[in-house]
């Protein structure tokens, strides 16, 4: 029978062979059933493949163009959409800022340590992030007039910029940089809210799901971090209530605490006080990712030898000091790619705060479809794939990305 | 010099046992604290509003009609949230065995040498492991199930299915007379494979002879079953699904919103499996099949002696977890209206239940299969860990 | 049990007692690592522990600076008696400094930080003379052209070494020694043995848990065999090695000789 091949590591690494023909008899026709197999299989990919080139093809587009700002704003005020815009541009310098300070940070290393360091070139960068150049391809096609395409090219340009900037910043500011980082949500936030603009009670669409994402897990991060220590502690009191609520958590479906959130957390709350809709899910978001992050980190701490506690101890350091200077350190760093799974599933998640009402990515794809022009024509065949692209090529790319971080960590120093 | 020492007790605030009291008292007493207010805040707020706090809503007419079951509109919630259970537990009873044996399928695949259906594994898990599952949900139920014939002429392919946007119909299990004679029959039948697969190690282990009891377990079994079935007349059979206007009788038959839950949370649900189940077979590390190659094991005892075992030991967990995400996504069906626990904990609410009872009641079931599962983790956990000095 | 030979309980001829270990037990559960310990070290003293493993050995120098806790008898350190007191452990740990069997280092940071951070967290010392010191005692132990290296790109033996100069930097009036050189390659044990015969000629107490049998020999003020969790016999190297009195101690001196 098909035999199944267990040495090698790389999926995809198949019997080598010194031709095409070879090759192709040796990897789909070894045996009879082998055989079989692969037609059937080709057969079958055949068929798929052209009926959805077909559909691609001779599909009518004009939902998704008409719906785009819908599908990537939300509701936002037409005459408010520089606001977006710029903060386009201001998270592209930023990141093109963090890329080049990065990058000068490990050929620094690189020059101490003697290991070798090549810088990426562009075409390499852009081969990596095909998923994300494909999207913006896409959403670019359908869009009807030229300056989202500008502010594209606008914010590529910000960002080389960024990296030529960062690759200059001097070691002693480069922590500066970084804090800097954190420092950016605020300012977008500033960016689209600040001075008569729109608050979050007017986001929607991809928007939205990004806001809600990157919202929860910036303040469920702390909570999470609390609980991970209270769980470690030697204190039983204190571990007892820090596992009670990370089971219980843990142990309820997501909806239930949106669901909690959104009808019910008014009566818990002192008479008078009632956050809008945005407001119940963020906290219902936040009490449920942080105990998912508790649990991130606590694999975080326990990847810290106990000799090294031992031995800070041995040199008289204070516990607090302990904590700061030798665990969280070692800590963090060992959960950073467990943290962007965690930042991945809650992104997949951010799909359900559109069952309570709110208007995130996955209910615009389904509500377009009940406008005047667009009824009973099927086209959620169309809509639905548009939003679960989205969705692929971010959780897609973030995973990729969390892998290779997890092998630089892994078996390097820094 | 003779060393001074003190001998009295130290300072309470630098004595370590009475801090670590402290500290759990202060602990405690916040959290109770915290209990109390919102529990305050509750009850105030309810009375005010003049919605009850207790739990005698579950005595409440439920005021929907929940499709395929035998209540009417004024069965009480209670009745209504027994049906959910079983309509949440006909999604895992059927979901897990299917996912499983996909997940494994897709996995092993993956690894196969036919380069075709490695791709083919490969893209069915990185495709469907990178969306959110209630897309998947909502594109299986509006962009497959919902463009199906309508309920007023469904079609028939086959003669043996009866498919429709609402229904769909499968052809189903139907006990004829003599069935209970044959599940005695059957259970004699289990009696003997037992002592079969007893007596056959006896004497394997006696002589060395291969005691092929899986052969001879099922042998037994399945010929005991056919000449059960010959004998007794045909005690079983196929209840096939016949169509009289607009109902159907007969067969096993879904609603359109469980087959969309089902099929989607068993895709995405399987493409994670069939991550994990490559990941533990390729953890094995290779030493161990170096050494399996050395004591001149065939292929086939390889794998079952040596890759299989541990790949499983390191599966297990990751794959229970799995199970469990299952369990919880299936609340996800409140997007399409499948009548399991969550949609008619929504629809209650909607209907005037008390919203922080009704949640709760809701959170606490999902945390019984939740606890159940961990459990059962725990158990296979102890029992495969490999014992280390 | 004390042991037979005077040496064991009266105070060495070098200096005043700076340990002293009366009546201390120790359980872990129900199974008892440290029975009856009585013991006494003066000052600038070095003492080498030697026994089988499970001895109690470990379980005896953790005691010393409280990583494990003693459950009856009294612990005295350079007049300090460890409670519960925190302010107690704290001064205890700030005079003692402890070198691991695995090192310990801090991966995260560089050599010299590893050696700069407690003198800088615990003492308060300057960043400048903290660095100054970290270097001296860098060069103490040989290596101060690795300070701006990580521990990990490090061999085994440079790693103890700095290990060494970290306890060191804190300045302490004793060191404990757990199984040294137990984690090293055997061409490395050399190195990290010479430091160590340095630091004893220097006059800094010192307490060694080792099988290094050569080591004792050369440098110890007097040997202690434990077994049992139990002080079984003590005495000079030249007694020790060449006439040991209890069976124990012989039979354990045949097995490694």
């Amino acid at each position: 029978m098909t035999s199944v091949d267990l040495e090698p590591t790389d999926a995809g690494r198949h019997i080598p062979a010194k031709s095409p023909a070879r090759w192709v008899r040796r990897n789909l026709f070894r045996t009879w059933y082998d055989s079989s197999i692969t037609i059937g299989f080709g057969v079958l990919f055949a068929w798929v493949l052209v009926g959805i080139v077909r559909f691609l093809l001779t599909a009518d587009y004009t939902i998704l163009r008409r719906n785009l700002a819908l599908f990537m704003l939300g509701s936002f005020p037409r005459d408010q959409l520089h606001r977006p815009a710029a903060a386009l541009l201001m998270i592209a310098l930023a990141t093109g800022l963090a890329a080049g300070a990065l990058t000068a940070h490990r050929r620094e290393i690189a020059a101490v340590t003697g290991v070798g360091y090549q810088s990426s070139r562009v075409i390499d960068v852009v081969r990596r992030f095909w998923p994300v150049v494909l999207l913006v391809v896409v959403l670019l096609a359908l869009t009807e007039t030229i300056t989202p395409s500008l502010i594209v090219v606008g914010a590529l340009g910000l960002g080389l910029i960024g990296v030529w900037a960062g690759r200059r910043i001097r070691a002693r500011f480069r922590r500066l940089a970084w804090a800097a980082l954190l420092v950016l949500p605020f300012l977008v936030y500033f960016m689209l809210a600040g001075f008569g603009g729109v608050g979050w009670r007017g986001w929607g669409g991809l928007h939205l799901n990004l806001f809600v994402t990157v919202a929860g897990v910036l303040l469920a991060f702390p909570l999470g971090l609390v609980l991970a220590l209270g769980r470690k502690s030697s204190l039983p009191a204190v571990r007892t209530l820090s596992v009670a609520y990370i089971e219980f958590v843990r142990g309820v479906p997501l909806i239930t605490l949106l669901l909690m959130g959104v009808f019910a957390i008014g009566f818990f709350l002192p008479a008078g006080v009632r956050p809008g809709t945005v407001t119940r899910v963020l906290i219902a978001i936040t009490v449920f990712e942080s105990a998912y992050i508790a649990e991130v980190v606590r694999g975080g701490l326990q990847a810290v030898p106990k000799g090294q506690v031992e031995a800070a101890q041995a040199l008289g350091m204070t516990p607090w000091s302990i904590m700061r200077r030798i665990v969280l350190p070692q800590a963090l760093r060992a959960t950073i790619p467990a943290m962007v799974g965690q930042f991945i599933s809650l992104f997949k998640d951010t799909t359900l705060v559109g069952v309570v009402g709110l208007p995130e990515v996955l209910s615009v794809a389904q509500d377009v479809n009940t406008q005047p022009d667009f009824v009973a024509q099927g086209l959620e065949r169309l809509t639905l794939p548009f939003a679960a692209l989205i969705f692929w090529v971010g959780s897609y790319t973030m995973s990729r990305e969390a892998r290779r971080l997890e092998r630089k960590l892994g078996v390097g120093e820094r | 010099m003779t060393t001074e020492v003190a001998r009295n007790r130290p300072p309470f605030w630098r004595d370590l046992r009475v801090l670590r009291i402290v500290l759990q008292l202060l602990a405690l007493v916040g959290a109770g604290v915290l209990a109390y207010v919102i529990w305050f805040n509750l009850t105030n707020n309810l009375r005010a509003q003049g919605i009850r706090t207790d739990f005698g809503f579950l005595d409440q007419p439920i005021g929907v009609q929940i499709p395929d079951s035998a209540l009417s509109r004024n069965a009480t919630v209670r009745q209504a949230f027994l049906v959910g259970i079983k309509n949440t537990l006909a999604l895992v009873v059927v979901g897990l065995p299917l996912l499983t044996i996909i997940g494994v399928v897709v996995g092993v695949a993956r690894l196969s040498t036919n380069w075709l259906a490695a791709k083919a594994a490969g893209l069915f898990v990185e495709l469907l492991r990178n969306l959110p599952p209630l897309l998947i949900i909502v594109f299986v139920f509006r962009a497959v199930i919902l463009q199906l014939p309508p309920s007023r002429a469904p079609i028939t392919p086959f003669g043996w299915l009866v498919i429709s946007n609402l229904r769909i119909t499968v052809p189903g299990f139907e006990a004829h007379d003599g069935y209970p004679a044959f599940q005695v029959l059957m259970g004699i039948a289990l009696l003997v494979v037992v002592g079969a697969w007893w007596w056959r190690t006896r004497l394997s282990d006696r002589t060395g002879v291969a005691h092929h009891r899986v052969l001879w377990s099922v042998g037994l079994f399945v010929s005991i079953g056919v000449v059960g079935f010959l004998i007794l007349d045909r005690p079983f059979g196929l209840s096939r699904p016949s169509l009289d206007g607009r109902i159907v009788t007969g067969g096993f038959s879904g609603l359109g919103g469980y087959f969309a839950v089902l099929i989607a949370l068993v895709i995405y649900t399987a493409s994670h499996v069939a991550e994990i189940v490559r990941g533990s077979l390729q953890a094995v590390p290779k030493g161990q099949t170096e050494a399996a190659h050395a004591l001149a094991l065939s292929g086939f005892q390889r794998l079952r002696f040596v890759m299989l075992p541990q790949a499983m030991r390191i599966a297990l967990p990751p794959v229970i977890n799995q199970y469990l995400n299952f369990t919880k996504n299936t609340s996800l069906a409140l997007a399409v209206g499948y009548a399991e626990i969550t949609t008619l904990a929504f629809q209650s609410i909607g209907n005037g239940q008390p919203a922080p009872q009704v949640i709760a009641m809701l959170m606490l079931i999902y945390l019984f299969f939740s606890l159940t599962i961990s459990l059962l983790v725990n158990l296979v956990n102890r029992r495969l860990q490999v014992v280390t000095r | 049990m004390t042991a037979p030979t005077p040496l064991a309980d009266a105070t060495h001829a070098k200096g005043a007692e700076i340990i002293v270990l009366e009546g201390v037990d120790k359980y872990f559960g129900d199974f008892q690592a440290l029975r009856d310990i009585n013991m006494r070290v003066g000052r600038q003293e070095v003492v080498v522990v030697i026994g089988p493993s499970g001895g109690g050995k470990s379980t005896l120098i953790r005691c010393i600076n409280r990583l494990e806790k003693h459950d009856r008898g009294r612990i005295v350190i350079d007049g300090i008696e460890l409670t519960d007191d925190i302010k107690n452990i704290q001064e205890v740990r700030r005079e003692t400094g402890m070198v691991f069997q695995q090192f310990n280092l801090f991966p995260h940071v560089t050599v010299l930080e590893n050696v700069t951070l407690a003198p800088r967290q615990v003492r308060r010392m300057p960043k400048k003379d903290a660095e100054e010191l970290a270097m001296a005692m860098l060069r103490r132990v040989k290596i101060p052209e690795q300070a701006r290296k990580h521990p990990g790109q490090l061999s085994g033996g440079q790693q103890q070494r700095v290990a060494i100069a970290r306890a060191l930097a804190m300045q302490p009036k004793i060191l404990l020694f757990d199984e040294p050189t137990s984690a090293l390659d055997p061409e490395m044990i050399k190195e990290v043995l010479d430091v160590m015969e340095e630091l004893a000629a220097s006059g800094i107490t010192m307490i060694v848990v080792t099988h290094e049998m050569g080591f004792a020999r050369a440098v110890a003020d007097r040997v202690v065999f434990m077994a049992d969790g139990e002080i079984v016999e003590v005495g000079t190297p030249e007694h020790f090695f060449r006439s040991p009195e209890e069976a124990r101690t012989k039979q354990f001196l045949a097995q490694i000789l």
